[in-house]
């Protein structure tokens, strides 16, 4: 051999003999960047099995599109694996359901069931304040835009009391005969002017917003945090959030997972908007 | 000559997928849509570079900030905001380039990771398309006193796909312009 040869073979080894730890500091930070899942489009893709390990985008009849083994790898790395709520035989039972023969599932961007929820800060009253922001996909034309669909506010929720027993608070049933003369008192106390409500009243706290904003109480800052939430899965909820932290597991995982039925999600709708 | 080689470029990705509908986007255009909004997205790297780099001499960095413009739709912003603060605070993309320039360091090194995402492309209500592309870059500055700062950012940005008419000796072509538009911009920690 060569004297030549000897150093192209030695060039070919050296990678091999390199212990594994020294070989990966000579790729440096990229082989983590690529496997974060960078984009919520990103996670879409990985959870359907449209995306290589690559990187390179599968389409409908390349031979590897929505492939059910690289869906189950992927699954495997789309969950915060440092949430131990999200417990292993949990998260086997939901790839189970996503998987399963003949009734496969995947994400729809257009399908709805799916909002983003957006912490945002706003001065108020000249404070800066916390105000959340509940956004949906919305079609217009042949395209799509996000709208707000719903706003929780601390200072609007306390502003309504959701007691519900009027007490000695109602108007009585002859108060027409006097003109109404006694909503001299239903206006002379702020604490209980909704129990004079029509019982199916609700607080519009989308409208507050916009009024709040429109008279200038309501000046916004910036955004702080987005996170996602998901019932696009037959029997499941899951949260979607972003980890900005080092290593592979980062970027937009799965950081909440509950199993529902059909009469469940109304409450846990409840519970995310904090109605 | 930058943007006779982005309309050629663009007139490409026409001529390359003239064959389809009109205005659907299909995967081999998609494809050619992608290279050329990668284009634009490398150039805005390059400009970044150089605009950061403390041996750019002032004249030719403010030419490089025009130039970095014109990959920009009017009115884009820029939306910075690092590990240990939250707050999201927005620049204009003359006023992020020009506090760049500004930098107090005494040497800058900017450089850009070889991972790239590139999203799908949704169609908005006004009939353009739009996409967004991630990148990661390394800032590494030095103060004249030795004082080193390093940071990686991870930089989403908004790619507009627009279909548009030109008239050349008398025909109407059309072809797919893309411009840039907001950049959302945070500090990561990509470590091991």
């Amino acid at each position: 051999m060569s004297r030549h040869s000897k150093f192209l073979l030695l060039f070919l080894l050296l990678p091999l003999l390199l212990p594994a730890q020294g070989f990966n500091s000579l790729l440096g930070d990229e082989s983590i960047l690529n496997a974060q899942t960078k984009q919520v489009n990103q996670f879409f893709r990985r959870f359907n099995g449209e995306e290589s390990v690559t990187g390179n985008r599968f389409y409908p009849g390349d031979k590897d599109y929505r492939n059910k083994d690289l869906r189950r790898r992927y699954l495997n790395t789309l969950f915060d694996q440092q949430n131990a709520s999200m417990t292993d035989p949990m998260r086997d039972a939901f790839t189970a359901d996503v998987l399963a023969n003949g009734k496969e599932q995947y994400l729809n961007f257009h399908a709805g069931q799916w909002f983003a929820e957006v912490t945002t800060r706003f001065l108020y009253q000249g404070k800066e304040e916390t105000l959340t922001l509940f956004m949906k996909l919305e079609q217009e034309n042949l395209g799509y835009k996000w709208v707000i669909s719903n706003v929780y506010f601390s200072h609007f929720n306390k502003m309504f009391t959701s007691n519900q027993e009027t007490g000695s608070h109602f108007l009585h049933p002859l108060s027409h005969e006097l003109d109404f003369m006694n909503l001299i008192r239903v206006f002379k106390d702020k604490d209980f002017v909704e129990l004079y409500t029509a019982k199916e009243y609700k607080p519009d706290y989308l409208t507050l917003f916009l009024y709040e904003f429109k008279k200038g109480n309501l000046k916004f800052k910036s955004v702080s945090k987005v996170k996602f939430h998901f019932f696009q899965i037959n029997g499941w909820y899951f949260e979607l959030s972003e980890f900005n932290r080092p290593g592979s597991n980062s970027g937009w995982l799965i950081s909440g997972l509950v199993k529902i039925d059909e009469n469940q999600k109304d409450l846990l709708l409840n519970y995310i908007y904090k109605e | 000559m930058k943007k006779i080689t982005g309309i050629l470029a663009a007139f490409i990705v026409f001529s390359a997928t003239a064959a389809f509908a009109q205005n659907e986007i299909s995967p081999a255009r998609k494809q050619a849509i992608d290279s050329l909004a990668l284009e634009k997205v490398r150039d805005l790297s390059k400009y970044i570079s150089i605009i950061g780099n403390k041996d750019t001499p002032w004249s030719e960095a403010n030419r490089v900030i025009e130039r970095t413009l014109e990959l920009f739709a009017d009115g884009a912003l820029m939306g910075v905001s690092s590990l240990n603060r939250e707050e999201v605070n927005y620049y204009g993309i003359r006023e992020y380039l020009e506090r760049l320039m500004a930098l107090n360091y005494d040497k800058v090194n900017i450089s850009w990771y070889n991972i790239q995402y590139v999203s799908d492309l949704e169609r908005q209500p006004d009939g353009r398309y739009v996409g967004v592309i991630t990148i990661f870059q390394r800032f590494e500055g030095t103060t004249k006193e030795g004082l080193r700062y390093v940071d990686v950012t991870k930089k989403d940005v908004t790619v507009y796909v627009e279909r548009k008419t030109t008239q050349i000796s008398g025909r109407i072509i059309g072809f797919w312009d893309v411009l840039l538009g907001d950049i959302r911009v945070t500090e990561t920690k990509p470590g091991s």
